[in-house]
Order: structure tokens, then sequence, then C-alpha cells
């Protein structure tokens, strides 16, 4: 063994022991039955790779150990790592990758195979490279990694990992998932660094300070020693190859062309006959043996070996890689490798023979960021093609561009394909890419463009004879109407839509459309709407498609969040995100995590309220809807608290909102600003905050929005006519403040009902807003109130006086209820002797559960019992 | 990450436990929010009748992240607010020997 794979070896595992000894200690928790998935992270060269290695094959004779690869392909193979595994983990996972399946069944797969078996240790290698699917499926196995025999090793960079990332969300997902730990590789002391370089005489301080002590920088430099240390990695790199001689140099070449790992055959076709210089490769540890042939020890390398070649020859080893994995020594064809090499050869032809074809293959298993880059790689050698074909790629491009919420992407892609279309007067072609485009326009908030688009559509589509895309074209306008709160509009183009499916015989189509017409009636509180809108949600689970399963529980929830019937959304919105979850549909996942967010709002769960909020804000899609309603629901508890950050929130919201027309995001959005600024006393901003938002809920006639604006104003001081129709705010807007409160704890919210306590004249009802504001913890109300209470003479004893009266933090009334629940009395008796609403006392009772640290009421009474609350019984 | 002041009044009866409160404090921080949330520093103030409070300078995410953390450690919260900009004119003084 030579000297520099020596110094490789030992710099990449010097003062590792915290690290190896970290591995080790999960290890033991999993073998404890707590799975664990740990994230190695570091900057490039820092020794990740090495590291795994090393306590894997510590372990390789105790466990079974898994190793998956993420490859450095600008299109990363799809689900590459799971490929890497799947021979040695069985049929069901082999099956799942190799199929057209999602992310999901090979999940399920690994997840069913870990289960039956004694622990595994899974590694999945620089993460920083991996295609969306493997994400998917590392996002899946995080969220049940707890209870799975298996410590998952995912390594990554944390070095250059731009903001827009996908590893990114993953790992934003991660932060608060049980059993998921993170180690950090940090680079190696000055101490270290000199005691590699102690037997080689070189000046360890130098040594240092040019490689600031990454491993792999120290281990080029320690290969290649010559008078003048190199300045950068890649000057090390390329002394160090330029000291092999020209048959294994051309070798390197054909490995570092070759990217992933290079399988002799295809080396043979690249450099024939310096196959066997490979030992002298191996030797100088610029190479290492690879499970499918041989790599580059590390991708630095391989990266600058490749930028060294001149262009010619490397033109040349591009085809000859092209030519050999055409017609690969066994097994099939590698799509994604074949348009690499073929774009890289500047070969037109092959590109358009295998892109395409990447692209469908990547779609099928749901890594769509890598089909959208591969159909734009096509379209950059498309001229040549026939209009028909090009429009075909360009359709193609902007739906993955779609799915993966790359909007300017696919617009571009689809106004490109409605170009072509229109050039070769295929009017059907034309009328489905502008109903297409006025689909995605809507989805980043552009509902102007959206709204002609669908117009358009439908007037190309009704030149021809009548079919499926006219149905289509029909429901899609009546749902941007019904967004508009375009009660008329919505409802006709729904009925004619559901009329010429049932003609048609489309069931998805009309299912759909009764269900929207149910939607559309629900919304504005007809009677009896609601009811139908859940039936007809039932009637498609037993029949539809999981789209309209999906879409059942959606309207359902929608309707029920706008009528604030907490109880029928919270069930939809369960039932919604297990269907979408087994469906693996990510992105109806966040619109039912809006609407979830909003009722934990509305129910006073402010803590799991900005929780759903964040976990909306950090997934990658950037659909506007959702993301609004999380800014919302973050500004209004922020403000709510008192704590920091209300207007970053609130204007993020507005920013998305404004320009969109419709009520549904602009209005909750403007009645936050508008509470927000009246806590922070600013009621002379609300009128300004809220006109542009109030002017369009009195013409669109939602009586919930005009109300829930109107009470806002009157807050602020702004005298003017109540509107017509308030819906819940009805009694407020008529000064009835006992009566309001009332109605909002009927329907479960606190808060509200707590502010309308705090509009009385009456002191004690005044104290109860008090007490009920502070057991929600919500302060800038709490002062409001206190002043009021000032102004009336009587001075209101800080609410943290007499909270901190009793020992465990409890308010006057969470003791009055403790007192009565360690007695053993059920909530609904205690709601009944302290005349409150039942589902006050559940709030009461969860907060004092709470404060005490306890989960049980059993729990609760002994310790009541501990603290002395409990008075004798009288 | 942004720079917060915590304010805790009166949130123990004794210096023992905000003793162990610190000790949860940090632990919660340290090993279930390393990316979320930085403890830099605190002032114990006295409050009378041998109880104590505290006014604390963290690093985090988000206000959120704050509340999470002191639900987790068992801290109470009365007041977090944004630090925009920090002027040191002297060092922090010597804690007092305890």
């Amino acid at each position: 063994m030579g000297v520099a794979a020596t110094s490789a070896e030992l710099a990449n595992l010097l003062e590792r022991e915290h690290e190896l000894g970290r591995l080790a200690d999960e290890l033991t928790a999993v073998e404890a039955g707590s799975g664990r998935l740990v994230l190695l992270h570091g900057e490039a060269g820092v020794g990740k790779t090495a590291l795994v290695r090393s306590f894997c094959e510590a372990r390789a004779s105790t466990h079974r150990v898994l190793i998956g690869i993420c490859d450095p392909l600008f299109t990363p193979r799809p689900l590459g790592p799971f490929f890497d595994v799947a021979s040695e983990v069985g049929h069901e996972l082999e099956a799942a990758v190799r199929s057209a399946d999602a992310s999901y069944d090979v999940t399920a797969a690994l997840v069913r195979d870990l289960r039956a078996r004694a622990p595994t240790i899974l590694v999945v290698e620089d993460a920083h490279w991996a295609d969306e699917a493997t994400l998917d499926v590392l996002k899946l196995l995080s969220r049940r990694i707890d209870d799975l025999p298996a410590l998952v090793i995912v390594t990554h960079r944390d070095d250059e990992l731009e903001v827009t990332h996908p590893l990114r969300h993953l790992l934003g997902n991660l932060v608060s998932a049980p059993g998921i730990r993170r180690i950090s590789v940090e680079r190696l002391s000055a101490d270290a660094v000199a005691a590699l370089a102690g037997p080689h005489g070189i000046d360890p301080n130098e040594l240092y300070r040019k490689t600031a002590g990454n491993p792999f920088f120290v281990t080029e430099v320690l290969g290649a020693p010559c008078d003048e240390l190199p300045a950068t990695v890649r000057d090390a790199v390329l002394a160090r190859a330029a000291r092999l001689p020209a048959g294994p140099r051309a070798l390197l070449e054909a490995v570092a062309i070759a990217r992933s790992d290079a399988e002799l055959w295809l080396l043979e076709a690249l450099a024939p006959g310096e196959v066997g210089t490979l030992a002298e490769c191996l030797a100088s540890g610029m190479l290492v043996p690879r499970p499918e042939g041989v790599g580059f020890r590390h991708e630095l390398a391989r990266l600058t070996i490749e930028e060294s070649i001149p262009p010619d020859r490397r033109l040349a080893l591009h085809r000859a890689a092209l030519a050999a994995l055409a017609t690969p020594a066994g097994g099939a064809a590698d799509l994604a490798r074949l348009a690499h090499h073929a774009e890289e050869a500047g070969d037109a032809e092959a590109v358009l023979r295998y892109a395409p074809a990447a692209g469908k293959r990547a779609a099928e298993v749901g890594s769509h960021r890598e089909a959208a880059a591969q159909y734009a790689r096509a379209i950059r050698f498309a001229d040549s093609l026939d209009g028909q074909a090009r429009a075909e790629l360009h359709r193609r491009r902007a739906a993955e561009c779609y799915l993966t919420d790359q909007h300017e992407d696919a617009i571009e892609s689809a106004e490109a394909a409605i170009a072509c279309y229109r050039e070769l007067g295929d009017r059907l072609g034309e009328g489905r890419s502008i109903l297409f485009l006025s689909r995605i326009a809507w989805c980043p908030g552009r509902t102007d463009e959206a709204n002609r688009a669908a117009r358009e559509a439908i007037e190309i589509l009704e030149e021809l004879p009548a079919g499926r895309d006219l149905a289509d074209a029909y429901a899609n306008l009546g749902t941007l109407l019904r967004d508009r709160d375009d009660r008329q509009g919505a409802i006709e183009w729904a009925t004619r839509s559901r009329r010429l499916a049932d003609e048609l015989g489309e069931v998805n189509i009309a299912g759909g459309q009764v269900i929207s017409l149910a939607l559309a009636e629900a919304l504005y509180g007809t009677p009896g709407a609601m009811e139908r809108l859940q039936d007809a949600a039932a009637e498609v689970q037993l029949v539809g498609s999981p789209d309209l399963t999906s879409w059942g529980h959606m309207a359902t929830a929608r309707a029920a969040v706008r009528a604030r019937r907490y109880g029928i959304a919270q069930e939809a919105i369960d039932a919604g995100l297990r269907h979408v979850g087994e469906q693996g549909y990510l992105l109806w996942r966040l619109y039912f995590l809006s609407y979830r967010t909003r009722v934990e709002l509305d129910e006073g769960r402010w803590s799991e309220a900005v929780e759903t909020a964040r976990l909306i804000l950090q997934e990658r899609w950037i659909s506007t809807l959702p993301r609004t309603v999380a800014q919302t629901v973050l500004g209004l508890v922020r403000a709510r608290r008192g704590d920091p950050g209300v207007w970053s929130a609130l204007d993020d919201a507005w920013a998305l909102a404004a320009h969109t027309e419709e009520p549904d995001r602009i209005v909750p959005v403007a009645a936050a600003r508008a509470e927000a600024a009246w806590l922070e006393g600013r009621d002379d901003d609300v009128r300004k905050l809220t006109e542009a938002a109030y002017q369009l809920a009195l013409q669109r006639g939602v009586a919930g929005f005009t109300g829930e604006l109107a009470v806002w104003r009157r807050r602020a001081g702004i005298l003017e006519p109540a509107p017509a129709s308030a819906g819940p705010h009805a009694a407020e807007l008529a000064g009835e403040w006992a009566r309001a409160a009332d109605a909002w704890r009927e329907l479960g919210c606190l808060y509200e009902a707590a502010l309308a306590l705090g509009e009385t004249d009456d002191e004690h009802t005044l104290r109860t807003a008090l007490e009920e504001l502070t057991a929600l913890g919500a302060r800038p109300a709490e002062s409001i109130v206190a002043r009021r209470l000032r102004r009336h003479g009587s001075v209101p004893r800080g609410p943290r006086a007499a909270t901190r009266e009793n020992p465990a933090g409890l308010t006057r009334r969470e003791l009055e209820v403790f007192t009565l629940l360690a007695r053993g009395l059920r909530n609904a008796d205690i709601a009944e002797r302290l005349v409150l609403s039942p589902r006050t006392v559940d709030h009461h009772v969860g907060a004092i559960l709470r404060k005490l640290g306890v989960s049980t009421r059993a729990q609760a009474a002994l310790a009541a019992t501990r603290l002395g609350v409990l008075e004798p019984e009288r | 990450m942004n720079t917060y002041v915590i304010l805790r009044r009166s949130g123990w009866r004794s210096p023992e436990d905000l003793g162990e409160a610190a000790v949860r404090s940090r632990q919660v921080g340290d090993e279930q929010m390393p990316d979320d949330i930085r403890w830099i520093r605190s002032y114990v103030l006295e409050e009378g009748g041998g109880s104590v409070g505290t006014v604390c300078i963290y690093q985090a995410t988000s206000p959120e992240a704050i509340r999470r953390h002191a639900s987790l450690a068992d801290l109470p919260v009365d007041e977090i607010v944004a630090v925009l900009d920090t002027v040191v004119v002297r060092p922090d003084p010597a804690p007092v020997a305890a």
C-alpha cells in the first residue's frame, strides 16, 4: 500500500472518535427499540463517506448494512440509492423501484422489510444530489422512523445548499420529528494536520493555512508532495494526476466522464486497452473500487479531472459512452445517463431519443423536477422536430414544472405549446393548452390571467364537437368564479359542466360538479346545503376516483371552515389528510393543512395553529393560497400574544392575496391586519387596512366576511351603518355583547367570546373577559380590557398577580374548575355547576392539565391534594 | 437566527427552582432544538420574597421557537421582544460567586 492511501485513511479518520461514538450510541438506541434517522452533514471533502464506511465496516458481520448512493448527475437517476439496495432487500422493493410506482410504494416496501428483520443500518450517501422521489421516500420514512428497527444514516453537504434546494425542504420537515438526530462533521484541527504532515516533511502551519483542515485537500497535497504546496484543491488534484503515466491517465479521464460508478465494460469502450492499468490508478489513491466498478475517491477530484480534459477528447469520450451505454452489457439501458452523454456529445438525434423517454420514466416514479429538466433538455435540441412533436414536449414540460411549483417555467412552456398548436391550426390542442394555462396561472395567484384563459378555452372548444375537454373547461370557469364568490356564475358553469359530463358518461367530471354545486350553495349558508355537500362527498368515496374523494373532503372542509362548523371541518380535514397521505398527494396536503391551521386558530389552540402553519411554510410548494393562510395565522397568533414578527408575516400574506379579487384570500388577511393594528392601538390605520376588502365583501355579499370586517371597523371607532347581513358578527354589531359572547362560545371561538365580553360596561363581566384572555395568553387584548376596567374606576388586579396567588399558576376560574374536577365531576357537570358552556370547561381543563404538567384527570386530582388547593367539601 | 429578549418575571419561587429550570432549558435547547434556538445569556432578577425572575437573551429562528422551547422545558414567558441592534459599552460584570 502506498503512502498516499495510508494518509488518506489517516486523514479521513483522525479526530472522529466523537462522531463514531455518537453513531454507536444511536445504534444502541435502535437496538433498544427506538429507530433513528441521523443526518451526517459537513462541507465537501470533510470525510463524511469515510466516517460512515468505517462505522459500517466495523459492524458488517453483526448487522445488515445497506448502502445507497445519490449520483452527481444534473438529472439524477430517479430513486437511485434505492436501486442500489433493492437487490439486497428483496423482491418487493425491487419491484417497486423498477416498476412505475410512486415513492409511497417504495417506502411501504422498505418499511415492511425493515420491520421483518433484526436492526438494519441503511445509509443514503450524498443526499444533496438526491432526486425528489428519493427525498420523498426519506421524508415518508422519517415520519415513522421512531418505531422502525433501523439506523438510517443520511449524509449531505451543508455548505452549498441554496435556499430553493429540495433537500432544504426535507431538512426543514425533520426539525421536530422524533428519532431525528444531527451529527456535524468538522474539519481537522491544526494538531491533526501537523500529525499528518510530519512524516512527509511538510511545513504543518503552511499545510493547515492552505487547506484549512479539509481532510480531502490535505490528502491530495500529501499524495503529490512537491516543493511548493498547491494553493487550491484543484491544483493539488492535477499535480497528483500529472504523476501518472499516459495509460492510467487516459483511464482516469474515462472514469471522470462516466460520472457514476464506472463499469469495467464501459471503461473498455472509453479507454480501449487501458483497463489493465487500473491497478496503478487504484494504487495512486485517486480511484477506489465501487460495487459496480470503480469511481473517484471523491467527487471534487472527478470534477477537476473532467474539467481538465481537452474539448475534442471530451466529445469523443461522450460519443463512445453514448454508443456503449445504448447497448449495455447486461440489463436495461439507463435513460438518464444516455440523455446526459447525448447532450454532452452534441448528438441532437440521440437527445431527442433518450431525454423524453428519461423524462417520462422520471415522471412515472414521481421525480417531476428531473422529468421537467429532461424535457427542457429535449427542447434545447428540438429545432428539427415538427410542430406537433415540439408542442408535445412543451406540454409535458409545462405539466412537470407545474407539479414542482416552477410556475414561471410552467407558464412559459404552456404558452410555447399554445403557439405551436396555433401554428399547426390544431384547435383542440390549442384549447386544451389554454385550459391548462388557466389552471396553472391560478396557483401563483394570477387570477385575472386564469379567468381570461378560462373563457378563451371555452370559446375555442365550443367550436369543436362537445367532448370531455369542454366539460373540463366549463368546470374550470365555474371553479374560478366560485373562488371570486360569484355565486351565480359558479352555479351556472358547474351546471353546464355536469349536464355535458352526464351526456358524455364522464362520471368523474359529473361527480366533481355535484360536489362543486353543493359547495357553491354551502358557502352562502343555504339551508341544508352543508348536509347535501357531506352526502355528496360520502358518495364519491364509494364510487369515485381518488382525486374525487380528495375533492369531496376538501370542499366539505372549506365550507365548514367558512360556516365556523368546526366539528364537521375537523372531521373532513382528518379524513382528507389520511386520504391524501395514502395517495401521496403532497400539494393537496397543504390545502388541508391550511384549513387545519385556521380551525386551530379559531378554537384558541394557538400553539397547534403555528405548528401547522410552520409545516406549510417549510414545504417546497409555493402555491400561494396555503402560504397566505399560514402567514395570516402566524402573524395573528404573534399579534395576539404580543410577540414580535407580526407585520413581516401579515405583509407577506397581503402581498400574495391583494391582487387576486378572491374574498377567501383577501378578507382574512385584511381582518388580521385590522386586528393587529387595533391591538397595537393604531385605530386610525384600520380604515385604510380594510377599505378595499370591505367593499369587495359587500359587493360579493358574503355575510361572514362583511360582518368580520365591520366589527373591526367599529372597534376602531369608524361610525357607519352595519351591513345588512353580518353572520355570527351580527350580535356584536348590534351592541349585544353578552349574547355575542355566548354565541362565540357555542361555536368554540374562545378568543372572540372573550373580546366580546371585553366590550361590555359591566365590571364583573370585564373581569371574566380578563381571565379568559389571560388563560389564552392574549397579552395585548388583556391590556386593552384592563384599561377599560380602569376607566370604569376599578383597579384590575393584574391577572399575573392573581395567577401568582396559587402555586400551579392557575387563574381563578381554572381553580374553580380544578376543584370540581378533583372531586371527580365530569365536564358536563362542571359546566352546569359553574354556568359555563361545556366547550369552555373543556378549554379550562386542557389549560389546567397543561399547567400542572400532567396528562390525565386522575393525575390532576393527585396534584390537587399535593398542592393543597382542594378545600374540604362543605 | 434573530436575537430576542425574553422576560420571565417572578418565574420561580427560589434560586434553586431556577437552577433546575436552567438545566432543563439547556437540555431542551441543545438536544431537541439545536437548529432553532441558542441561549446566549440571562440576568437573574430579584423579585422580592425570595422569588426570582429572569431577563434572557436568546437567538432563535422565530418567536414560536422560543415558546416551543419554553413549553418543552416548562419555563414561563411573559414577553418576547425582538432585538434590533446591540450596543456593548462594557462587558458584563463578572458573575457574583454563589
